[in-house]
């Protein structure tokens, strides 16, 4: 049997993981993405302390844990959705008139990098050849 | 440290900025911190992972969960994160399943995965942007959030590592009891009053010699560690140390001192014997191999006997009947209120998400 310590760092990781996309990702999406992420990192921990005791209320939790999970995202999806609507974007700063009074504005001072043109979509060559059409001929 | 420091490396490296980096490099750092943090688990915590399909299993599904996690934070386009995301959570669902946990195993495969992630996929193709965006290609302080996720890891690394990694009362054990045994004990440890210092009736005790303080000092930690794993009275919440606590503290901090200054050592033996004895009861309390049959201990409320040792320990095989008898007999207002939270949820949602006339 797997020690218990092992799937605690594996849930540290991904929680940890989560934490650094919730602080450094501007894209509303990707955020909440990751919040999702620190909790899956709970949720292991909640299955192997489960398994460590020998009884069920860590997957009890667990189970409740994916309901609030299924609540937040509903809510915020549409939140994210509204937001949208007003600002066409999904950029977290350009709700920065929330921010606190004291914290300065966030700038971006370097060029977004060109686009790159698209490639085109690859095309199938004609296979085979195409079979006479016998117009007048009639299938009964 | 090496993989918290390569892993930070790795993700500081991958997150979105507007100048392209060749990903070659992050691919490499990454790889180094994968395999450090498999040594860290191989090695870390004292205890051996067993060589079986589980270990196998486990390594597999945790090393594609950290992947697809990483490739989730730092990846441009959100339609691949919300992907990444739903691999991250069948990779944990392999986890759960190894933990005897296949109910919950199954139903966060459907609700995430497949609702959940449903659910992103359609707004992430309800918002589409066209070209770059600021969203996507530019990260807020990734140098500041790198370094402070990977603070937190390494804490709880060293952490955990501090719990779990008995090799050091492991260590005092045996040294201790190699002690007990010697046919003569080292006169190294020894610091013996000399006649002179006797016969004046000097009141200062000579100092210990650095072996025997080395000694006394390693026992004392080992005894810092092993105090956690002593029973406590039901009744008492008081913090009253259980009786082999107070043998074992009693031994360093008295007979052992006393007895090294003893000029011909007889005291060190027994000594040592009661104290390697003690660790080694208290070291079973922690393992599950002692059982408390004269203790008893509270879980969550309801004082029980613990009487089966944690390998022992076995979750019901027929899980998803457990499950929903824990569900309904003892947590059942949870579940009223989990009930109506999804209610009060969806109301909001279609309340938020109503196409309403923005007055203009």
């Amino acid at each position: 049997m797997i020690p218990v310590s092992h799937y605690l760092a594996v849930g540290a990781v991904l929680f940890t993981l989560g934490l650094i996309g919730f602080l450094s990702r501007r894209n509303l999406i990707v955020m909440f993405l990751s919040a999702e992420l620190m909790l899956q990192g709970v949720a292991v921990n909640f299955v192997a302390f489960s398994r460590y005791h020998g009884n069920l209320h860590g997957q009890v939790f667990t189970l409740f844990v994916i309901a609030v999970a299924a609540c937040e995202a509903g809510v915020a999806l549409a939140l994210f959705l509204m937001l949208y609507r007003r600002k066409r974007s999904l950029d977290v700063s350009l709700w920065q008139a929330l921010r606190e009074t004291d914290v300065p504005e966030t700038v971006d001072t370097e060029p977004l990098p060109p686009v790159s043109p698209e490639e085109p979509l690859p095309k199938l060559p004609p296979a085979g050849v195409e079979p006479e059409r016998d117009e007048e001929r009639q299938y009964v | 440290m090496l993989p918290v420091v390569a892993g930070g490396l790795t993700v500081w490296y991958l997150l979105p900025v507007t100048r392209q980096r060749p990903r070659k490099y992050g691919l490499l750092l990454g790889l180094l911190a994968l395999a450090g943090l498999a040594g860290f688990l191989l090695r870390g915590f004292g205890d051996r992972v067993p060589e079986t399909v589980e270990s196998v299993l486990f390594f597999g599904f945790s090393g594609l969960a950290i992947v697809f996690a990483v490739l989730m934070i730092t990846g441009r386009n959100p339609a691949r994160s919300a992907l990444a995301f739903a691999l991250v959570v069948l990779s944990t669902c392999g986890l759960f399943l190894l933990l005897a946990a296949p109910f919950l195993a199954a139903a966060t495969v459907v609700i995430y995965a497949g609702a959940i992630i449903v659910t992103f996929l359609f707004v992430i193709m309800l918002s589409q942007q066209e070209g770059p965006s600021n969203a996507n290609l530019r990260s807020r302080e990734p140098e500041f959030a790198t370094a402070a996720g990977f603070l937190l890891l390494a804490t709880f690394l060293v952490g955990l590592q501090r719990v779990y990694d008995w090799r050091s009362v492991d260590a005092a054990i045996a040294h201790a009891s190699a002690l007990a045994r010697a046919d003569k004990i080292d006169p190294d440890y020894l610091s013996p009053r000399s006649k002179a210092d006797v016969e004046e009736m000097k009141p200062d005790p000579p100092p210990l010699t650095p072996k025997a303080a080395a000694f006394v000092a390693e026992m004392r930690s080992a005894l810092d560690r092993v105090r956690v794993a002593a029973p406590r009275g039901p009744d008492d919440r008081r913090l009253t140390e259980h009786k082999t606590v107070q043998e074992l503290q009693n031994a360093i901090d008295f007979g052992l001192p006393t007895a090294f200054k003893d000029p011909d050592g007889d005291g060190v033996r027994p000594a040592c014997q009661t104290i390697s004895d003690g660790l080694m009861r208290l070291k079973g309390y922690r393992d599950g191999t002692n059982t408390f049959h004269d203790v008893t201990l509270s879980e969550h409320g309801v004082v029980k006997p613990i009487d089966q040792p944690v390998n022992e320990r076995q979750l019901p095989a027929a899980n998803v009947s457990a499950v929903g008898r824990t569900l309904f007999t003892d947590h059942l207002l949870a579940i009223e209120l989990a009930g109506t939270l999804l209610l009060i949820a969806t109301v909001g949602a279609i309340a938020i998400a109503g196409r309403r006339e923005v007055p203009a």
